[in-house]
């Protein structure tokens, strides 16, 4: 018994969604499978759509400075190293694993960019270098995960603890600004347009990110591990070099978020992205992703994303603080993962046998 | 077998503290002192009892994240019920943090246990939700030390017993009851042996006719009770209670307890593992705080390392179990 | 931008006219400026004391526009204060008013704001490299702290001297580290010859890290005689960390703190002597130079004078502790003991 087949099994006392315990055969099943998931989700996506509307339509009528340009790229900008990393996170718990470290990875990467430029390093040497750190790190995470075998929760945990710490043993209680001035340029102005460079990288990770899931064969195979780990290996899948990928990829995406982040801000220091993991995960979750995996889509994601932001940007327009934002999103957390148990256990009542 | 098993768990956490008290003492003079048992003590105390609580709800194949915001929730409403009542028996403020961390963890087992949300997103949502509830509450104004009672200004610094310069504070012998009280009870009660049977293998629990839901829903209450202990240990021990007390105790605890050999995915560990989890991490961090010669920024690279020598060794430990 | 071609334009009216002389400007009351009021992080007392000072000045205007008090949560400081003044900017607020705790960080969010017409003061910390800021409202002089900070070492171990450690806020907190840079400054001279800093170490203004670096300080340097904590979290959880070791007659604790919070902990003597200034006042003062700015009646340029209702005439004067930026020192100190601390407590 694998300890990640533990996880996306049964880690609740009962699993979200029947048709996710093993009977399936291998590929096609698997496939036949994955479609009638995407039906359910679909509809799920439909509900996050009209929240989304709702949301807009609020924000619009609250405040005159929501629908400004300038408002939208803003808002965008401001928490735009977190949607970057929610992109790669949504695979990863596609997958039926988790990835905690991601924001102890920015800071690593954020800090080591700034040392590296202290010690008179070439800022493309160093952010080449920086990149190279994530996909390191990634790596590390997956060798501990696909050949070790330990839990991706336990890893990425030691590895939120162990990068923060390399991140605060670099700049230690300082901050480091000495970044050349087209560097923080690049972060702080707009590249094409009123977009900066953050949100043109993001706009084309999203297009990879869609490509990817829903046509690519990786795309297929990263749902069918997340449903099925033991049917993923009948069907011929390397289960080990897909995960390995998704980590390396995910510490990749994390230190160039890490990167934006060291630009956007113009300083570096150690408390960097400090717990953004749990903003991203939530983002990821509300999305409709599955905990257990094999679950969701990156549209579900999307539209997660832009009702994380709107909300949080039209709350901010109203004054109401951090705080406040992150309880209702807290809530609405809770709530999207308890509709679809109330709406199964409703029609579990009134049409018994019908569930699906 | 299990037993067996968790023994030389323990045994392998004792022989790593032992290594760490003798790797500190070859560089730190002094080390090895009456003050750094006192010190090191009443620092694990409230650390350690969050990790047994966060034991209970492992040990079924749960996790609770909200355990930071309980206890930042339960220190700050009994410190201001204190503040504005200096006269609330001693005894009425530990069953109000207890209560009031029990009725939170309530909130997360009715989600889990019976709304069938998975833990992580219950938790992740709560943790959130506690603490906003928490500034709201207080309009983020600050516990102040000048108005709490005497007696909980001094707890810190009450004994058991002393001997010469060696103190048993008060807390650690709570911390040590707690630890004694759940140690036992989960190996020699149905409901302990029950938490275990969940965790090893849900479908068969409820096969066999445990009320796997109501287990799983105590199992929270008691983890958001010990939560509620911490909080009440966290005000004597800090005085001053901002809104973000005990802000990351989530991760601190889930750490203790994966150091401490519990099986993240439930069904095997003891909380002598969770105690003993706990206090190598404290001491750790406690003495690389004190050190000149090693940077105290090493810490957490650090501790991270620990976790996954720790699990990796375990993990070592019980394929061969499997094997024989 | 039709309000700051006016200001550009007053400005040169005022440079051809009035020349460098400034005669003192009266506040002319009730003009509308939305303002905004960002402390360091919620939670903090002196900072919901600076928003009663700036509160009645708001009234005694009697302007009619709003005052908001927002602050990030201190675990989420650097990034909550950019969203707050990229969010004001973006409200199309007039003013902003910030005790900043992001060091230079702020100062792309703090440079587009000022782009958009809005006036920015900072008050408490100011932005280190002055970029994005308009004037700072100085608490006190930042030199003249590190020499307070030294004598009070002085007067608490005597002229034999010791070890000391200083336990600041976060390390990018630009007030405190100004005030530690000039206290090592101050330590410089012969009187002080007998005071030995030993280390600083950054308690981040959270109680729990404050304790815990207290008690570190503690076993790392056995001969320390004195933690000097120039921040109000710092020096209650310091005290108390002494207290519950029972080392007050051994170890003491100085530097800025609140008389309600350290009163325990003067007349028990382990905090025998400590200073601080009226966070009321500093509120007060500094909701006077945004509205003044904000309004045009003054521009925020060196050498103007105006007159602050209740606390009387103030100057903007370039600031000497930094290269860049200009400054309207409120000051003065008061220094409290067992003599003073019970009176002021209340």
């Amino acid at each position: 018994m694998n300890a990640r087949m533990d996880e996306r099994g049964s880690r609740s006392p009962n699993p979200p969604d029947p048709m996710e315990s093993s009977r399936a055969g291998p590929a096609p099943a698997a496939a036949r499978l994955a479609a009638a998931l995407g039906a359910r989700v679909r509809s799920w996506e439909g509900f996050l759509a009209v929240l989304l509307l709702c949301i807009i339509a609020m924000n619009a009528l609250t405040s005159p400075s929501f629908l400004t340009a300038e408002n939208q790229v803003n808002l965008f900008a401001l928490s735009i190293e977190k949607v970057i990393v929610a992109l790669i996170m949504t695979f990863v718990i596609l997958n039926a694993e988790i990835d905690l470290s991601v924001a102890s990875m920015m800071g690593l990467s954020a800090c080591a960019l700034g040392w590296l430029v202290q010690q008179g390093v070439p800022m493309p040497v160093a952010i080449l270098a920086c990149l190279f750190i994530g996909m390191l790190g990634g790596a590390f995470n997956g060798f501990w995960i696909t050949v070790v075998g330990l839990p991706s929760l336990v890893v990425t945990l030691a590895m939120l603890i162990g990068f923060r710490g390399l991140a605060r043993v670099l700049v230690e209680d300082r901050s480091i600004k000495e970044f050349p001035a087209w560097f923080e340029a690049l972060g702080q102005q707009p590249l094409v347009g009123p977009f900066p460079l953050s949100l043109i990288i993001f706009f084309a990770l999203l297009v990879l990110a869609v490509v990817v899931l829903r046509y690519s064969g990786f795309g297929r195979q990263v749902y069918v591990i997340g449903i099925n780990l033991e049917v993923a290996r009948y069907s011929g899948i390397n289960v080990a070099r897909v995960k390995m990928l998704l980590f390396t990829t995910s510490g990749f995406l994390s230190a160039l978020a890490g990167i934006l982040f060291a630009a956007r801000l113009g300083t570096v220091r150690g408390d960097m992205g400090l717990g953004f993991e749990l903003d991203i995960i939530t983002i990821v979750l509300l999305g409709g992703v599955s905990i257990f995996g094999g679950a969701g889509s990156v549209y579900g994601v999307i539209l997660s994303i832009l009702i994380v932001l709107y909300l949080r940007n039209g709350m901010s327009l109203s004054n109401i603080t951090g705080h406040l934002q992150t309880g209702v999103i807290g809530v609405l957390l809770i709530l999207s993962a308890m509709i679809p148990n109330v709406r199964s256990f409703l029609a579990h009542v009134v049409r018994p046998g019908r569930l699906r | 077998m299990r037993l067996r098993a968790e023994t030389r768990r323990e045994g392998v956490l004792l022989l790593l503290i032992v290594l760490v008290l003798f790797g500190f003492s070859l560089v730190i003079e002094n080390y090895l002192s009456a003050r750094l048992f006192n010190r090191v003590s009443a620092s694990v105390a409230i650390l350690a009892i969050l990790a047994i609580g966060q034991t209970l709800v492992v040990l079924t194949r749960n996790i609770d994240l909200s355990v930071g915001s309980i206890v930042g929730f339960t220190a700050y409403f009994v410190g201001q019920q204190l503040s504005l009542d200096n006269d609330i028996h001693p005894l009425v403020a530990v069953l109000m943090a207890v209560g009031l961390g029990a009725a939170l963890g309530a909130f997360n087992g009715v989600l889990v246990a019976f709304c069938r949300v998975p833990a992580i997103i219950v938790t992740l949502g709560t943790l959130a939700l506690f603490r906003t509830i928490l500034v709201e509450y207080s309009d983020a104004q600050t516990i102040l030390t000048v108005n709490l009672p005497q007696w909980l200004i001094d707890l810190p610094r009450l004994n058991v017993v002393s001997y010469e310069r060696l103190h048993l504070r008060v807390v650690v012998a709570v911390m040590l009851g707690v630890a004694v009280l759940f140690q036992l009870l989960l190996r020699y009660s149905s409901f302990g042996r029950r938490l275990y049977a969940i965790g090893s293998s849900p479908e068969a629990a409820r096969n066999a006719g445990f009320p796997t839901r109501r287990l799983v829903f105590t199992a929270f209450v008691l983890c958001g009770a010990l939560a509620g202990l911490t909080g009440f240990l966290f005000l004597a021990r800090f005085g001053n209670i901002t809104v973000i007390a005990g802000i990351g105790q989530e991760l601190k605890s889930v750490a203790a307890v994966v150091v401490g050999g519990i099986n993240i995915f439930g069904g095997s560990g003891s909380v002598l593992g969770a105690v003993l989890g706990a206090s190598l991490i404290d001491l750790l961090e406690n003495s690389l705080i004190r050190s000149l010669q090693i940077s105290e920024f090493l810490r957490d690279a650090l501790l991270g390392m620990l976790i996954l020598a720790a699990v990796a060794v375990d993990s070592v430990l019980m394929r061969r179990r499997r094997d024989r | 931008m039709k309000f700051n071609k006016l200001l550009t334009l007053s400005a040169v009216v005022a440079a051809l006219g009035a020349g460098p002389a400034h005669a003192e400007v009266m506040a002319e009351k009730g003009k509308k400026a939305n303002l905004v009021l960002v402390p360091k992080f919620i939670g903090i007392l002196v900072f919901d004391q600076a928003h009663d000072g700036a509160r009645e000045a708001h009234e005694e205007l009697g302007n009619p526009g709003t005052l908001e008090f927002i602050g990030p949560t201190p675990e989420n400081s650097v990034a909550g204060q950019i969203e707050i003044v990229t969010t004001a900017t973006t409200q199309g607020q007039d003013g902003v008013m910030l005790s900043n705790n992001s060091g230079d960080q702020i100062v792309p969010a703090a440079k587009a704001a000022r782009e958009k017409g809005l006036t920015l003061v900072t008050w408490d910390s100011q932005i280190p490299s002055a970029e994005g800021e308009q004037v700072f409202v100085a608490q006190v002089d930042f030199d003249q702290t590190g020499v307070v900070m030294a004598d009070m070492a002085l007067s608490i171990l005597g002229e034999e001297g010791g070890d000391f450690a200083i336990l600041s806020a976060t390390p990018d907190a630009a007030n405190q580290n100004s005030w530690n840079a000039a206290m090592q400054n101050a330590l410089q001279e012969e009187k002080y010859a007998g005071l030995n800093l030993v280390d600083i170490v950054y308690g981040d203004d959270q109680s729990e890290k404050s304790y815990n670096q207290a008690l570190a300080l503690i076993d790392k340097y056995p001969n320390m005689k004195l933690i000097m904590a120039p921040t109000t979290v710092g020096i209650v959880s310091a005290s108390k960390a002494l207290q519950d070791e029972d080392l007050c007659d051994q170890i003491k604790v100085s530097g800025l703190g609140l008389p309600a919070e350290m009163v325990s902990y003067t007349l028990n003597g382990c905090a025998p002597e400590f200073a601080l200034w009226s966070f009321v006042d500093l509120g007060y003062l500094t909701y006077y130079v945004t509205y003044l700015i904000a309004t045009g009646q003054i521009e925020g340029v060196e050498g103007e004078t105006f007159n602050a209702g209740r606390m009387g005439t103030y100057t903007i004067h370039k600031d000497p502790t930094r290269e860049n930026g200009l400054r309207v020192l409120m000051g003065p100190f008061s220094v409290y003991n067992k003599d003073n601390v019970e009176a002021d407590a209340s």
